[in-house]
């Protein structure tokens, strides 16, 4: 029974391969997983230009660090010049005050080949200086993990799961076909796990394939020695996290969602509720937490991505704090919650009629 | 009960509060038996009901001792070509085929084997490879049929599916449920136009507004049909006078006057002659200002059905 079993899975798996990789439909899935490739890519590569720019310039204009230090606000222009020489890039602007007063604005940029500096002055006083660090690896590991923590996880495998898993019985009552699997000596449980596998096949190769080129596109911009040491640090294990999170993310949203496209006509409202659910997880508190799968998909996390800075006061105060689960707790909560979820689209699957002409 | 079966024991169907079929019982034995009855008479219902694609309001069903929630037994049985004319995307006359016969647990060369051999007798070797959606409505036809025949069903169950074939296949799909119905297995046809399927059918179900109104052999279901009392409606200025004429009739069974005293109700079992009568009374004076069915129920079955095959002859 089982390997009649497995082989239907296996042939539902296949028969759904096309829908699930190929629709036409499904293409903007590919572009929410896609898009933070494309950003970190060209980010990289606009951070090594600039990182071999910045060098060069400071090959042709070397200046000491000490001769940075010593530049403090209140100096005029030319104190400025005579300390550092001549900026690699300038702009003047004028402004008329109310007085009919002409002022002007100048900015000037230096470079000790590693960090950029801007100084600012108004009417000929240096009166605002600022510093822009190079792109370092902490640094880009703290963005990498906000990105996937707030946009890549909420958002992107959000939808492409609802994208794919409701579509796996929905897409198939609009289009009028789904009856051909009803009409099989197939078990209806059978059917939702060989769907599920389809829909599970698909977001998992989809999303862990970007979350694996966002990593590969992160560290692109950084020389070999650096990504060497940091891989045979915790790079590795920060990767196969990642990976990991990323797949069973799939694994519990995949699960909710195919139950929702089995149990209503239109799926924006339960999609929206459990989205509001996910995104209200940080004010809820610590046992409602516990309820939401993106609770335990952070839990599994890295690197803790650092709080907002520009967060309104009273909204930061509504924040209820709560320790992340542990790996083992987080890991069986989500497959508990996958498995219950699943155990209850197999009920609405055994009692599912066809009849399209109500759908 | 007998195992070789079909039976539907008072069943019902509402959708919401739509009837779909009501208080319908049947059984029908192994040989071609016929669904006829105008369309929504309820001929898709029985047969998703049968296929257990939807489930009765109440009642109870049996197909050879099993019952249609039990569709991973069910459907080593049964085939069923509905009548839902979509496909799943992208596939192939032989992949489609193909692919729904591996969920049946066929080898791999089984399937290929199976598939091969079930496309060539529905007449549609020379387009297997071509995408369905690109068949014709004949073709799309003749790949459900095959879908429903594939397995080498005990029970087969077409809806129309007669429809959009030409007059060769039609003849060949005929042949196949003859062969089908001497082997001692069930085909379950459903059709709008009787005439397509009385000479062959071993029975014939006539379904209208989702109730049974005849069953049984061709022949009894026609006398039955002739034979069940037909309620008429007359508007006339002299009810009472064309009461007592019609009611020396043998074949008006009653003769009702209205309260307002514009008419009068006729119950009648053969209502060609009791049409004849009127035109008779008219002529002698009876100034008749409307005749309407008012059992619209067996009269539309019998018009649209008997009446329609009656134009059709030479």
């Amino acid at each position: 029974m089982m390997k009649l079993w497995y082989g239907q899975i296996v042939s539902v798996v296949r028969l759904e391969m096309k829908k699930t990789f190929f629709s036409k439909r499904g293409l903007w899935v590919y572009l929410l997983a896609f898009a933070p490739v494309v950003l970190y890519m060209v980010h990289s590569v606009y951070a090594t230009r600039q990182r071999q720019h910045l060098a060069q310039l400071a090959t042709e204009h070397p200046i000491s660090q000490a001769a940075f230090n010593g530049i403090k606000t209140g100096l005029s222009r030319d104190q400025v010049v005579a300390k550092l020489g001549e900026p690699y890039w300038q702009r003047t602007r004028y402004h008329h005050g109310g007085n009919g007063k002409k002022r002007s604005f100048v900015f000037y940029r230096y470079t000790d080949g590693k960090n950029d500096v801007s100084y600012h002055f108004e009417d000929n006083k240096l009166t605002w200086i600022h510093r822009r660090d190079p792109d370092t690896l902490p640094k880009s590991q703290l963005i990498f993990a906000t990105s996937f923590q707030f946009y890549f996880l909420r958002l992107a495998i959000f939808f492409g799961c609802v994208g794919i898993f409701v579509n796996l019985f929905r897409g198939e009552m609009l289009d009028k076909s789904l009856h051909f699997y009803m009409l099989t000596p197939m078990r209806r449980e059978v059917l939702l796990a060989g769907k599920y596998f389809a829909g599970l096949l698909a977001t998992v190769v989809i999303f862990t394939s970007s979350t694996a080129l966002q990593w590969w596109a992160m560290l692109w911009q950084f020389e070999r020695g650096v990504i060497v040491d940091f891989l045979a640090g915790p790079g590795w294990i920060q990767f196969g996290a990642y990976l990991s999170v990323t797949a069973l993310a799939c694994v519990g949203y995949g699960s909710i969602f195919l139950a929702v496209g089995l149990l209503f006509s239109n799926p924006i409202i339960p999609t929206a509720v459990v989205l509001l659910w996910e995104s209200a997880n940080p004010f809820l508190p610590p046992l409602l937490k516990k309820t939401s799968m993106i609770y335990y998909l952070q839990s599994l996390c890295p690197v803790t991505a650092p709080p907002d800075k520009n967060m309104p006061p009273l909204i930061n105060l509504l924040i209820s704090p709560t320790e992340p689960a542990t790996t083992l707790t987080a890991v069986t909560c989500i497959v508990l919650l996958t498995l219950l979820v699943l155990v209850l689209a197999s009920r609405l699957a055994r009692k599912l009629e066809i009849n399209y002409g109500t759908d | 009960m007998k195992n070789d079966l079909i039976t539907l024991d008072n069943v019902s169907r509402f959708y919401g509060e739509v009837l779909g079929v009501n208080r319908v019982t049947l059984s029908m034995p192994p040989g071609i038996t016929s669904l006829v009855g105008p369309n929504g008479a309820g001929k898709t219902t029985i047969m998703n009901l049968v296929t257990g694609l939807i489930r009765p309001t109440r009642g109870r069903i049996r197909v050879l001792g099993l019952s249609p929630t039990q569709s991973h037994k069910l459907f080593g049985l049964v085939g069923y070509a509905t009548q839902f004319d979509a496909f799943p995307k992208g596939l192939s006359g032989f992949q489609f085929i193909y692919s729904f016969l591996r969920l049946f647990g066929y080898s791999n060369a089984e399937c290929k084997r199976l598939a091969n051999k079930v496309i060539e007798q529905v007449g549609l070797s020379d387009a297997a490879g071509r995408k369905v959606a690109g068949y014709s409505k004949g073709m799309r036809q003749r790949i459900r049929l095959a879908q429903a025949l594939a397995h080498d069903p005990r029970v087969l169950i077409l809806d129309e599916p007669l429809n959009g074939l030409d007059p060769l296949v039609r003849a060949e799909t005929i042949n196949l449920f003859r062969r089908y119905a001497t082997e001692g297995r069930h085909v379950l046809v459903s059709s709008h136009v009787l005439h397509e399927v009385d000479m062959i059918s071993d029975q014939v179900v006539l379904m209208s507004g989702g109730y049974v109104v005849a069953e049984g052999q061709i022949q009894s279901v026609r006398s039955e049909i002739q034979e069940r009392p037909v309620k008429i409606l007359i508007h006339c200025k002299q009810p009472s006078l064309l009461a007592s004429k019609a009611f020396e009739q043998d074949h008006v069974v009653e003769a009702q006057l209205l309260t307002e005293g514009s008419g009068v109700l006729i119950t009648t079992r053969d209502a060609d002659r009791f049409y004849r009568l009127l035109n008779h009374l008219a002529l002698s004076g009876i100034d008749i200002e409307g005749v309407t069915p008012a059992d619209d129920n067996v009269n539309s079955v019998y018009d649209y059905l008997i009446g329609g095959e009656e134009k059709m002859s030479p």
